[in-house]
């Protein structure tokens, strides 16, 4: 899942380098902490939260996969 | 090979075909004329493609440093395509070829179009990848409708994919918007890029599209305002344009959010 968002974000941002994912697991839920250059920021989030949301529907699919429940925060 | 002497021949794309010729002919590109007689399709769904044709006629002398004729393929497809059922022969040594050969700029838009095919296959193919989802992607350009640009479809075939579409398709939506912007992140071009997982899209329209024409009948025969049941987007869109010409009958959504579905008024 870690894979799934920094592949998403590093093909949507203009600095791949500056993409980092962390994962961190608590009890029933996995939180994935996704940070960007902040000139990208409105790349993985968009208008309305679009782009954010659009990466929280394709995660679920890799988490229902797993079995898991996953939360995607952008920070 | 005389100097009048021509060949057709016949690949996948334009490109390949003259590849094709020019090895046949033992010939580089600038000693012939190339024509366009057929630009090929890749077809709707991989039925009805067609292969490409050109024909190649020797140049009589070595070409003069004439300004190279650029004009659109489809615009030289025409013309040449035209004169075929005539066969009339070359002119033999002639001074400006009747059809333009192809253009550089032609064959550009020939080879941006395969790789911008090939770059978003591997987007989606990666992508799917990632998301643990075992299938194969098939790209290929439909027809375009009303002056739009031809649609890059990418279907996404493979066994259970029903993850893939998800609650009212949301999934399948999702996925194409992202891989529309990574597309465009990559590009910094605009392509008409339709994502599809097993004709999902191609059947619902087709449903829609009936519904909607059997909906609009009801709305005339009882004279009242007809409902459907609250839809995404893209699919109210599919209604409305089904009716958009419906003599009979208007079309208006209404309600907010998850709960927006189109009404059938009778006029």
């Amino acid at each position: 899942m870690k894979d799934l968002v920094t592949f998403m974000a590093q093909n949507l941002v203009n600095d791949p380098s500056q993409v980092q994912v962390e994962q961190i697991e608590r009890p029933h839920v996995t939180v994935l902490q996704l940070r960007v250059a902040p000139e990208d920021m409105g790349r993985v989030i968009g208008k309305g939260g679009r782009v954010a949301n659009a990466m929280r529907t394709l995660l679920r699919v890799a988490a229902a996969r797993e079995g898991k429940r996953v939360i995607l925060d952008i920070v | 090979m005389t100097a009048n002497e021509s060949i057709e021949v016949r690949a996948k794309t334009v490109e390949a075909a003259i590849e094709k010729g020019l090895a046949g002919l033992g010939l580089r590109r600038d000693e012939v004329v190339i024509e366009v007689l057929n630009p090929g399709s890749r077809g709707v769904l991989g039925i009805g493609a067609e292969d490409a044709l050109v024909r190649l006629t020797r140049r009589p002398q070595p070409p003069a440093p004439e300004k190279a004729v650029t004009e659109p393929i489809r615009a030289v497809a025409k013309e040449a395509v035209a004169e075929v059922p005539k066969e009339k022969p070359i002119p033999a040594p002639a001074p400006a070829p009747q059809v333009p050969p192809v253009g550089a700029e032609a064959l550009a838009e020939v080879r941006r179009r395969e790789e911008d095919a090939a770059l978003a296959r591997a987007l989606l193919s990666d992508l799917l990848k990632h998301l643990g989802v075992e299938a194969d992607v098939q790209a290929h350009y439909t027809e375009a409708t009303e002056g739009e640009e031809p649609p890059l479809l990418l279907d996404v075939v493979g066994k259970d994919l029903g993850i893939l579409i998800g609650r009212r398709g949301d999934t399948l939506a999702a996925l194409q918007f992202l891989i529309r912007l990574m597309f465009n992140r990559h590009t910094r071009r605009w392509v008409n890029l339709v994502v599809d997982v097993e004709g999902y899209k191609a059947r619902r329209e087709r449903t829609l599209r009936e519904l909607a024409l059997r909906m609009a009948e009801r709305a005339v025969a009882t004279g009242r305002v007809v409902a459907l049941e609250a839809m995404p987007p893209a699919e109210r869109r599919i209604v409305h344009l089904a009716l958009r010409d419906h003599p009979d009958v208007t079309t208006q959504s209404i309600g907010e959010g998850e709960g927006r579905k189109v009404t059938i008024i009778p006029r």
